[in-house]
């Protein structure tokens, strides 16, 4: 079995965990790799806990089947990461088990991964659910004050925006007011 | 020498604060690229004590030209108006075929360097100043090559390194890269990082850079074995913690930090800890 010496030898491996199982299990580079998935794992979970809840203590029978379609499927894996966890939770043998409230858990972990990790100009960004029961608009803000940390908020609305392109959309806000509505763009990948 | 400690996000403002005024450190370290949502002015009178910046997630080795432009067009107004003791970023791989890695990855100096020394060179044109880049907390056998990478990238673009020991440290634990291996890059090093270190889960073990903890006692032996070089006019040195942010631990290990690079250094008990530690061999 070929052992990897060099760090980037490992990279189509540092999100797939079926990869990680073609490295042999006393090296380093099997440990890097699990390293580096905890850290996936830490991200949906910690942020998420109620996912515990729908499957084994450890999450693995959600974990390893969404990172193993998330690969297939090119996920970026960017501020999206949470929009996409739920969507593929909708189409897994947890789909009828899924508590009220998941999808706008989900939206909100993704609009505060947005406000922690986009480096562009705009200050928020807004998501929303077709699918809501109330027209709700989940909205997250960055860091405004040096004192201050990331937001996010939900506002809700008498009267529902135009639909999104899918079931979840989103644009984003230059500023720290929330006056205009651009239309919605699809969640990207 | 000025001694620093980093902030990155507002909970820790209040602490920062205190420590500058009660002079527990000389300048704060700004993860500057949190904060660009406030006008530099109203940031540089939020500090009471100069600041350096540290950029984290600029990519610069692989982000869209068009990308680092509008970025570095928004750092020059706060480099102009905040005038920080230095600017710094990473040498590192943060995604993969387009896919972001959570855990950030080792470049392979091997192959790279063409690449990376033309992005220095044009991120360094682009901010308009000179970057102080940090090595790698290196866990697999490639880490072996970062010393001469980043001696040969220092010589051939003016950027600086910013020398993280505990990195170094982490680099030796896990491939053996000696701290002799370093010593051109620590010689012409300004500005210097240090920081707690973890475990990995499994075994067998690797040595992690988490930022969460107390500094381990080879990382203060060898802090001891370069306080010489450290402890220079201009130079700084800062205590990264990201986590588990106890502010009298902070100030403990900020008053050790002193003790240790100040004159008191020659009696410090720790400078005895690198003997006795051996790398983990691959």
């Amino acid at each position: 079995m070929h052992q990897p010496s060099i760090d980037a030898e490992l990279l189509p491996a540092l999100a797939v965990p079926d990869l990680q199982r073609t490295l042999p299990r006393e090296s380093a580079a099997f440990v890097r790799v699990d390293t580096s998935l905890r850290t996936y794992w830490h991200t949906l979970f910690d942020v998420c806990p109620e996912l515990l809840t729908l499957a084994d203590p450890d999450g693995l029978r959600i974990f390893q089947p969404f990172m193993a379609w998330a690969a297939a499927e090119r996920l970026t894996m960017n501020w999206t990461f949470y929009i996409w966890a739920y969507r593929w939770l909708c189409q897994s043998e947890f789909a009828d088990r899924l508590p009220d409230g998941l999808a706008q858990s989900m939206l909100a972990a993704s609009a505060a991964r947005w406000a922690t990790v986009d480096r562009g100009r705009h200050a928020g960004i807004v998501l929303t659910d077709a699918c809501a029961a109330l027209p709700t608009l989940v909205v997250g803000w960055k860091c405004d004050r040096v004192d201050g940390a990331r937001r996010v908020e939900r506002i809700g609305l008498e009267e529902p925006l135009d639909a999104p392109p899918g079931r979840f959309g989103h644009f984003l806000v230059p500023g720290f007011s929330l006056d205009t509505f651009p239309g919605w763009m699809a969640i990207p990948r | 020498m000025k001694l620093g400690f980093n902030f990155t996000l507002g909970g820790t403002y209040p602490l920062v604060c205190e420590m500058a005024r009660a002079g527990e450190m000389d300048f704060c370290e700004l993860l500057v690229d949190n904060f660009l949502q406030i006008p530099p002015a109203e940031l540089a009178e939020a500090f009471p004590c100069p600041v350096a910046f540290h950029i984290m997630f600029s990519r610069f080795l692989e982000n869209e030209q068009s990308a680092l432009e509008a970025l570095a067009e928004r750092l020059r107004d706060y480099i102009a108006v905040m005038r920080p003791l230095y600017v710094s970023d990473h040498i590192a791989t943060f995604s993969h075929e387009g896919r972001q890695l959570y855990h950030l990855a080792e470049v392979d100096y091997a192959t790279a360097y063409p690449a990376v020394r033309a992005r220095v060179q044009w991120w360094q044109e682009l901010l308009g100043t000179r970057v102080h880049l940090e090595n790698y907390p290196s866990i697999m056998a490639g880490g072996r090559d970062a010393p001469a990478f980043f001696e040969r990238l220092a010589a051939d673009t003016g950027c600086g390194v910013l020398f993280d020991v505990s990195n170094a440290v982490c680099a030796w634990r896990n491939c053996g890269v000696a701290l002799a291996d370093w010593q051109p890059v620590i010689a012409s090093a300004s500005h210097f990082h240090v920081a707690g270190y973890g475990e990995s889960i499994l075994a067998p073990k690797l040595t992690l850079d988490t930022h969460d903890t107390d500094l381990a006692p080879d990382t203060l032996g060898w802090l001891h074995d370069l306080r010489a070089q450290i402890d220079a006019p201009g130079h700084t040195l800062t205590y990264e913690r990201d986590s588990d942010i106890e502010p009298d631990a902070v100030r403990a290990e900020l008053r050790r930090l002193r003790t240790l690079l100040g004159a008191d250094a020659d009696a410090s008990p720790v400078a005895i800890q690198t003997a006795n530690h051996a790398p983990a061999q691959h």
